[in-house]
């Protein structure tokens, strides 16, 4: 313990600078900010103790509880906050619980309050300025330094007495860069090449090799999807996948490999397909904003008229809108949801106007076209048919146009020949017998009304003259009387028709009753897994039924076996059993015979209603509003019909109000109004909030205009605005950090979600601000930001403490904050699978496409499949894609890789934990793909080379970049000799030399 | 060079940005066993974190679907009086029907024990233990659904994403024994619950602290504890060479790198993997138990085999050093859980007589090896369900209220706590809440439940976010 002792001491001298600069001008957010940030729990923004909020200036200063004033700029021996820190009672003393600031904190406060209390913006809201890099001349070690970068580093290093580390060997470095910026190890070759290259910029031209390459996209796509939680399964109990989720992964890796500029970046992902409509790829963007989880069971199978239903709208909204702030602000948005934000200057009002830019988002399946010209084609004949009720209503004199009458006739007398292909049948009784009840329609189908029990049997009788039937027709026909129209019961408008079977008997005879085979069904529509074969398998547990085509008529024909033998006419009795369970009920439906040897036909139009009653009337003797009506129909066939010979639409799973409906989970035709709820309560509805952006940057009004507010997505359009915009500062400083962290393994505001008042404030606040102008400057370009950066001796320093100049640097600044040396990481858990891929020489560089499912997949119970990892193929070649190809399923992750401390997929990851554990090492010692890859990997040496020695020296070219020692040879060759060269090539990706990245 | 267990996480800011400078974030996450809290008296013992501990260990049971409260331990004679009528509950719709008459329950109902409780004929053995349990009569939860319910009990969020019960102990206490995981959960032998492993996971925790998936009677009971079947080429020989090859390299390797801890704790890890590889299946093997106790937990009875297993197991576990266990009943989906939506009559014995013997031979077990000194029981459930019908005899969810029951260490034995309106529709006194619930086991590990967090995000997030009383009713 007591060299944690003196560590800790080491680190306060360190992060309370203030403390050793006692006769410096003491400044706000270095010295004095840390020691109010103490006070914040009880004297924040919400419900301030004794009245004193420590949040900003003007609460500082106003007027406490007591009428006394806690802060009297200038005046220190007046001011409360002053007496009360040096209180002698304690039980006035402040802070309350806890040591009492040290004398040294005291003076800080004393003459912060002198100095008049200055009190500037947040260090993360202030506008953005290029800071002027510190001049080298001044600083010693200025040969070290290439860049301005260092010169930023230099200084505060050179403030602590601390020099920077040499720089690492050249094997080191491109190890290091070559992970870093690709997510693989390099290739012997490269190594080689780069060691032989003396010329002066050949770090740079390796530099451009790797960001060239098209796995700096995937790798730097893969920080990019756990920042936004990215996964293709639902979460929740329903972890239902995402078939179309991987295009947005795709648009990443896509966008970064062509070094999109940033503010396109934001914008696409935030409100592409409102701000960018004929770009295909912005509208793939818009994944971003369903990246995160959904609840299935409470969005579309409760009851929409639920709590539980409003709750879960409100939830996954505030899933969108965190998403979104955490990612591109780095602002906690989120802790504003039930309170105004505790310790930032972030109101409840601000969160739901938030809230208001998503009223109405929701995560689905968009259709969009690739091809932009079908996407055209498609948007005017959607236009047209939109536009027809309207026109029919209105009698559009055009529908009475010659050319179109004479398409209605040609029409009506193809209708025709088809009609008569069937005749259908007017039942003559029908029963129930679970207490549904059946009425006869003046089309001959009868309508199912009145209770609604969970299982039901229908039984029709009825006649027909027909002689020598072959086949049999079902119609399930809609209904305004039936949930979503029908044509099923249920309150989803499905239905399941377990078995359909037929009698029949001479209409004279019915003692000669005999069962009719079915055979061959064919339906205009199956339900996946419920087809309308299996209406007549004989499997009660089976059946037909047509979700999620609700709200429109279908259709299922079976041929007979044998055609009815007699002549004369005949009484058919029909059984419907519909014994699903919950309310499968078929609501309305139609039997027809007819006698044309199969295949039989299949209507894919069933007629409406009021079309056929118009066909019944000569058409000599129809109105002028038969005939528009007529004409209208013909029109509304013929432009779906040009709809339908498109090629078919590709989905993405998106965030939009323009998605495929599911049940009752269906768009928002505008934006649902959103209340400020109080204490986050759906039950307890405030004022509708208005949609709007954070108050909190000076100089960027949080009002978003848009020309029509009803519109979604020009609502998510501003906003987009709002964060590109080049005075967003939050915006810049964010992704800059975040840049650097991932070189780093650490960026400079730790917390680089949070830039709020307890998000870590940055440890070099100048270079930050200076590389997210050099972001801003350079359009926005990443790559340009990666330049600077790994180009930079910071970069290029040794990780090795030893190798440090300063000794005392360890002891001084043991967590490196500083950066006297480069950081040492544990690759993650992709990088890990993948290398021993790339080292195994199995790694397949497809890129793109669905996503490999790295299991075993079967249906599950309900839901949810059931997932296998542990004998899942381990030959499949599946397992050879990169890891960022994987599939990611949210509840059931795979084991290896969460063992590798890949994150929860539910959860955003600003950053990921490195754990050490024995599960992990079982998994990299036991787990199949390791084991099969070493084989692999042993498989490969002995191809390449033709003996034990140079095999082992390869398997250390290959897997640690350099040749083995003398030791090393010993001890690999004897265990290889022993136990075979896969068991040897086995404990070497174990070794902790491959798994840590100097 | 202190040993990793002895750095502790510090959960306050001041101190939390200490914590960042200790070498790196390694030395927190090593082993998932750091101990949470600073100035805390090591919990070796009964010390405790915040103040002294009562209890060591836990075990919960979890009944998976929704336990219908009024047809196990909530007695209703209303139900019998009212049986068939259309009362106005002011509801017009439950999560997935129309409310229909109300239905009494269908089974016989006698009191047990020097307590006196009221238990339906469907747990006939834990009707015999009722004197050491106490009942939580008024437990409600905000929600009717499934997911978003498994999630509220287990994490104490609506959402996936967050921490569990389990998750949190194994951060703030950290483990008993190196050779097993600190957090191990046995899910029912036909599969996973609701949400599957998201019940499970460690949220924004260090991966180390989620729950260890243990199938005692898979091939593999713990994934990857053993190489494949089809790997000829490992032997046991092949392993403890290579063991030897492995500590070689790296610290040959940790030489040439000092000052890392990360890597010292790398080359550990393989010793205890080592270890865990011998102690797992030992503690999973039943076959050391007697006849008796085998019998006792129903492991001859086919229709309470599974789950006796896995409260046997739990049993060898804890007792081997595992500090969490979970021991689930009912998987995800319609069927084969508590979810009775159809019919209660015929479902719910089902269900209920495979856990009843089992559960009451585990606390007459626990009891009886003195393990009740530090070992709590939490029996559990994720919302109850309607005093009215749902179809003919089935009843739909209901976040009003349920039963939940603890035993054990620093639990006072034949209480209850709270209890339900007279139709057993809502809570009507002593409502608790998960928080509560989460809040009493965690004080009762020596924990302040409002002072183990752990920021994300820029909130310190806690398990009971900002709710939760501890229940001192049913305190000892």
């Amino acid at each position: 313990m007591r060299y944690l002792t003196l560590r800790l001491v080491a680190v306060l001298v360190v992060t309370t600078p203030g403390v050793g600069h006692s006769q410096d001008a003491v400044r706000f957010e270095r010295d004095v900010q840390p020691l109010l940030s103490r006070c914040l729990q009880c004297h924040g923004a919400a419900e301030p103790s004794g009245g004193l909020g420590l949040n900003d200036r003007t609460a500082a200063l106003a007027e406490l509880d007591s009428g006394l004033h806690a802060i009297i700029p200038g005046k220190p021996e007046e001011s409360e906050l002053l007496r009360r820190v040096i209180a002698e009672d304690p039980s006035e003393r402040m802070p309350p619980k806890g040591e009492p600031l040290t004398s040294e904190e005291v003076a800080v406060l004393r003459r912060w309050i002198e100095q008049g209390a200055p009190w500037p913006a947040h260090w993360a809201y202030r506008p953005l300025e290029r800071p002027a890099p510190p001049t080298p001349q001044a600083l010693p070690h200025r040969d070290w330094a290439q860049t301005p970068i260092d010169w930023f580093i230099l200084q505060k290093l050179h403030e602590q007495g601390l020099s920077p580390s040499p720089p690492a060997d050249r094997r080191t470095l491109l190890r290091r860069i070559t992970f870093d910026l690709t997510g693989l190890p390099p290739a012997p070759e490269d190594v080689e090449a780069f060691l032989a290259d003396d010329s002066p910029d050949a770090w740079e031209r390796v530099v451009e090799r790797l960001l060239a390459s098209p796995h700096y996209g995937e790798r730097w796509a893969r920080h990019w999807m756990d920042l936004v939680h990215y996964a293709e399964t639902h979460g929740h109990d329903q972890d239902r996948p995402r078939p179309h989720a991987w295009p947005y992964r795709d648009y990443l890796i896509r966008a970064l490999n062509d070094d999109k500029p940033y503010a396109r970046f934001v914008q696409e992902q935030v409100a592409g397909d409102a701000l960018f409509p004929h770009d295909t790829q912005a509208i793939v963007a818009t994944g971003f904003l369903a990246t995160g989880p959904w609840d299935e069971s409470s969005l579309r199978d409760i009851r929409d008229d639920t709590i539980d239903r409003e709750i879960a709208r409100y939830l996954d909204r505030d899933d969108i809108v965190t998403t979104v702030m955490s990612t591109f602000s780095s602002a906690t948005i989120h802790c504003a949801r039930c309170h105004d934000h505790k310790f930032d200057p972030i109101s409840q009002e601000d969160y739901y106007a938030l809230q208001a830019v998503f009223a109405g988002t929701d995560k689905g399946n968009r259709p969009y076209d690739p091809d932009p010209q079908v996407a055209e084609r498609r948007q005017s004949l959607q236009r047209e048919l939109a536009a027809l009720p309207a026109r029919r209503e209105k009698h559009d004199p055009a529908l009475l146009a010659p050319a179109l009458q004479q398409q209605v006739a040609a029409w009506e007398a193809k209708v025709a020949a088809q009609a008569s292909q069937w005749v259908v049948l007017d039942p003559e009784a029908f029963g129930t017998e679970n207490g549904a009840l059946l009425t006869r329609q003046p089309d001959h189908s009868l309508l199912s009304g009145g209770p609604r029990p969970a299982t039901e049997v229908y039984t029709v009788t009825a006649r027909t003259t027909l002689p020598g039937v072959t086949g049999l027709r079902l119609e399930l026909l809609t209904d305004p009387s039936l949930p979503q129209q029908g044509p099923g019961r249920q309150d989803n408008g499905n239905l399941h028709l377990n078995e359909f079977t037929v009698t029949a008997a001479p209409y004279d005879d019915p003692s000669q009753s005999l069962p009719l085979t079915l055979i061959n069904a064919k339906a205009d529509f199956d339900q996946q897994g419920w087809t309308s074969a299996m209406a007549i398998d004989g499997n009660a547990d089976s059946a037909w039924g047509i979700f999620p085509e609700i709200g429109k008529p279908h259709q299922a024909v079976f041929e007979l076996k044998e055609p009815l033998p007699w002549d004369s006419d005949a009484t058919l009795t029909f059984r419907l059993q519909q014994t699903h369970g919950r309310e499968h009920l078929i609501g309305r439906f139609r039997l027809s015979v007819t006698t044309v040897a199969p295949p039989l036909p299949l209507n894919t139009d069933s007629l409406p209603a009021e079309i056929a009653a118009a066909l019944r009337i000569p058409a000599p003797q129809r109105t002028d509003a038969q005939r528009v009506l007529l004409a209208a129909h013909v029109l509304e066939e013929k432009l779906s019909a040009e709809l339908a010979a498109l090629p078919p639409p590709s989905l993405v799973y998106s965030g939009s109000n323009d998605f495929q409906p599911d049940g009752s989970f269906k768009p928002a035709a505008t934006p649902r109004p959103i209340h400020v709820l109080k204490r986050g309560d759906v039950r307890q509805p405030g004022e509708v909030a208005q949609p709007g952006a954070l108050a909190c940057l000076p100089n960027l009004a949080p009002q978003l205009t848009m020309d029509d507010p009803t519109d979604e997505g020009q609502r998510r359009a501003a906003l987009a605005h709002w964060l590109t915009d080049s005075r967003n500062a939050l915006t810049w400083r964010s992704i800059a950090n975040r840049v650097w962290g991932y070189h780093f393994g650490r960026a400079l505001s730790d917390t680089p979600s949070d830039f709020g008042q307890m998000g870590s404030p940055p440890t070099h606040p100048e270079l930050l601000d200076w590389l997210a102008f050099e972001l801003l400057e350079s359009g926005g370009s990443l790559k340009h930001l990666h330049r600077l950066i790994v180009t930079s001796s910071v970069y290029q320093q040794s990780s090795n403490a030893t190798e440090s100049p300063s000794p005392q640097a360890q002891s001084l600044d043991a967590d490196n904050r500083l950066l006297w040396r480069m950081n040492r990481t544990r690759l993650d858990a992709e990088s890990i699978r993948d290398a021993v891929l790339h080292i195994s020489g199995m790694l397949d560089r497809r890129m793109g496409g669905p996503s490999v499912k790295q299991f075993i997949e079967s249906p599950g119970i309900h839901v949810t499949p059931n997932v296998d990892y542990r004998n899942f193929d381990v030959n499949d070649p599946a397992n050879h894609r990169r890891s960022v190809y994987r599939f990611v399923f949210r509840t059931l992750p795979d084991p290896f890789m969460e063992t590798l401390d890949c994150p929860d997929a539910s959860q955003l990851a600003a950053r990921r934990t490195e754990s050490v554990t024995a599960l992990q090492a079982l998994a990299m010692m036991n787990n199949p793909f390791v084991i099969r890859q070493s084989e692999h990997l042993a498989a490969r040496l002995e191809r390449e080379r033709p003996n034990l020695p140079q095999q082992i020296e390869r398997l250390y070219e290959l897997t640690l970049h350099r040749i083995p020692n003398e030791r090393e040879q010993a001890a690999l060759s004897h265990y290889a000799t022993q136990h075979g060269l896969a068991n040897a090539c086995r404990i070497l990706l174990n070794s902790n030399e491959l798994m840590f990245i100097d | 060079m202190p040993t990793p267990s002895q750095h502790p996480i510090l959960p306050f800011r001041s101190r939390r940005n200490f914590l960042g400078t200790l070498g790196g974030i390694a030395l927190t996450h090593l082993f998932g066993r750091s101990g949470a809290l600073a100035d805390s008296p090591r919990p070796e013992l009964n010390g405790g974190v915040h103040h002294p501990a009562k209890v060591r260990r836990v075990i919960q049971l979890f009944m998976n679907g929704g336990v219908s409260q009024m047809d196990t331990f909530d007695y209703k004679p209303e139900l019998e009086k009212r049986h068939g009528e259309k009362v106005d509950f002011g509801l017009t719709a439950a999560a997935t029907s129309v409310p229909g008459a109300v239905m009494k329950s269908p089974f016989a109902w006698t009191q047990h024990g020097q307590s006196g409780r009221w238990v339906s004929s469907v747990f006939p053995h834990m009707a015999t233990v009722v004197d050491d349990l106490a009942f939580l009569m008024a437990m409600t939860s905000k929600t009717n659904v499934h997911g978003p319910a498994s999630y509220l009990q287990n994490t104490g969020f609506l959402l996936p994403g967050f921490p569990c019960m389990g998750a949190w102990i194994s951060y703030g206490l950290g483990h008993i024994s190196d050779e097993l995981p600190t957090f191990v959960v046995l899910p029912d032998s036909r599969g996973l619950p609701y949400n599957n492993a998201g019940n499970f996971s460690a949220g924004f925790l260090p991966m180390a602290h989620q729950g260890t998936i243990i199938k005692p009677t898979a091939p593999t009971p713990i994934n990857d504890l053993s190489p494949p079947d089809w790997a000829g080429h490992i032997t046991s020989q092949s392993e403890a060479d290579g063991l030897a090859l492995l500590d070689q390299l790296n610290r040959d390797h940790l030489e040439a790198h000092p000052a890392d801890s990360r890597l010292e704790a790398r080359i550990k890890s393989y010793e205890l993997a080592a270890k865990m590889q011998l102690s797992a299946p030992e503690a999973l093997d039943l076959s050391q138990e007697n006849a008796a106790t085998q019998r006792d937990y129903g492991l001859e009875r086919p229709e309470t085999a599974d789950f006796g297993r896995n409260c046997l197991t739990a049993r060898r576990l804890l007792e081997r050093g595992v500090r969490y266990v979970q021991v689930w009943s009912g998987m995800g989906g319609p069927s084969k859980n508590w979810d009775n939506h159809t019919d209660i009559p015929n479902e719910l014995p089902f269900i209920a007589t495979s856990v009843d013997q089992p559960i009451a031979a585990l606390v007459r077990d626990l009891k009886q090896r003195g393990m009740f000194e530090d070992t709590l029981v939490v029996w559990t459930t994720e919302f109850g369900r309607m005093p009215f019908t749902q179809g003919a005899t089935g009843r739909d969810h209901n976040g009003g209220v349920f039963v939940t029951w603890l035993a054990g260490a620093g639990i006072k034995p034949g209480v209850a706590h709270g209890q339900s309106d007279e139709f057993s529709y809502q809570a009507a006194e002593g409502r608790t809440e998960c928080y509560d619930l989460h809040a009493t086991v965690l004080h009762l590990l020596g924990i302040d439940h409002q002072r183990l967090t752990f920021r994300h995000n820029g909130i310190d997030r806690r398990l009971t976010d900002v709710h939760g009383h501890v229940i001192h009713a049913i305190l000892a």
